[in-house]
């Protein structure tokens, strides 16, 4: 088996995308905690780089700790090149908080492919979520027009599709057309995780093939847990990256990953072809 | 005293809450890339905190990155602490390159204690190998008077428990004895990881159940590997801290577990190096940690302790 690389760029901590967090347990599981461990599972080589140290995530009453800066981060993108350790099959990005940090992200891109022209690049454009952004308006524009054009694969929810294509996300073709709106843009893979359309909430994912081609496009329909978490979209991102590369994206993958994640809620869990 | 996290009253006795302080490195397996996945298999919630972020290990030509100084790492526990979020069941520390952040960790431990004062301290007071220091010669006394009293299980290799005893090591006896002075020093468990007398390649492992009893103690004989691996200190401490756990009475048989681990771990290693065309001896070689995640989960137990008498 070849193994497989990957560079992870990721907080270890994230902005929650829950208003309530009642969770006072230390687990502490979101950006590069909730990512990199199921990746190994996986058997995935996993290099992540650190872009903040908190204490815990930013759902608390307080956090304190320390934030990487653009310089820092290339710093540690030079060391690795100084060793010839950037040859790399895949790479991750998550919650990034300022635009300087992001516009470094975009040289690591392209270093990295550099080294490495088939380079996967798994891209969650955390920006907000529930009809809220949680980064400065300035990032939008960054992931808009640089980040999407250079990602392979794109996870965004609900919110953050809206605010990539500029469309409002009203129904299942909305979501289809946000999809291919996104394909036009850059990345051949687009999975919107979370939708709530009519009081239901849905993933679409969406597999352009080949530039300009019909891309293949699916829907499954999640239970809603009545609760808050941390970390689940961090960890999504993760376990799609993982699987969509074991699979290459087939509809099976979709159902698989739900069924790993909420392994006691779904007895049944259907994958809809459109 | 806080109470502990509302899931952490929930937690299996046989697993814990490990928070680990050690370094980070990109790429590579050393640190707390070395200790954290495997604790994490054998079912412990770890939340580390990395003393550096580097682009490699220092034992590359080059290397790239930061450092955190004891202040900030103050400055997490103090935001630990504001969320009640300070209640571990284990500490875990490893390679610590100054005396002002080793006195930190003193005062985290200290703190930990204040909250759980049944925390497990285990600790692996990295200073050198084969005869030679690469910490300032100053951490000695500071691990020597300081750190060791607090320990519960203490890690050392052959040379280091040569420095925090005084005693050269020339036999199983000597190795034996030194587990006594550092009995009676503090930790109530020693693993002297690696001695090599006439040739041989040892483990000795000590465990005073009271204090003042005489240590129930056993060895272990190594098959040396010829390589060089990097990583596999911290490894040994956190698969030592993850079984002794799991078998609180019977450090001999959490050493066969970690031991057993290792080797399996060590040989694929070497065989992947060697099935991908690579001389083996040209370098240190990156332990294959992914790959053998079963055998972490699942060791074969090969190497068996013998029990001293």
């Amino acid at each position: 088996m070849v193994s497989e690389l990957w560079l992870i760029l990721g907080g270890s901590l994230m902005i929650t995308e829950q208003t309530d967090c009642t969770m006072k347990e230390a687990k502490g599981y979101v950006g590069n905690k909730s990512a990199v461990f199921p990746l190994q599972l996986l058997g995935y080589d996993v290099d992540p780089i650190n872009s903040v140290q908190f204490s815990n995530h930013t759902g608390y009453p307080t956090f304190k700790g320390q934030v990487l800066n653009g310089e820092q981060l290339w710093e540690l993108i030079e060391g690795l090149e100084a060793n010839d350790l950037l040859f790399y099959t895949h790479l991750l990005t998550g919650y990034i908080g300022s635009v300087s940090f992001l516009n470094t992200i975009l040289e690591v891109i392209n270093k990295l492919r550099s080294v490495n022209p088939n380079l996967t690049y798994v891209c969650d454009p955390v920006m907000g979520d529930e009809g809220k952004l949680y980064v400065p308006e300035e990032l939008v524009h960054v992931y808009r027009e640089k980040v999407v054009p250079l990602a392979s694969m794109l996870t965004p929810n609900q919110f953050e599709a809206e605010k990539l294509t500029g469309l409002r996300i009203n129904s299942e073709e909305d979501g289809r057309e946000a999809c291919a709106i996104l394909h036009a843009a850059g990345p051949s893979k687009v999975v919107i995780t979370s939708i709530t359309i009519g009081g239901l909430l849905l993933l679409i994912g969406s597999h352009q093939k080949e530039k300009g081609q019909k891309p293949e496009q699916f829907k499954i329909l999640i239970d809603k847990i009545p609760a808050y978490f941390t970390g689940t979209g961090d960890l999504m991102t993760a376990l799609l990256l993982g699987w969509s590369n074991v699979m290459s994206l087939s509809f099976p993958s979709g159902s698989k990953i739900f069924s790993i994640v909420f392994p006691h809620t779904f007895s049944d869990v259907v994958v809809n072809k459109f």
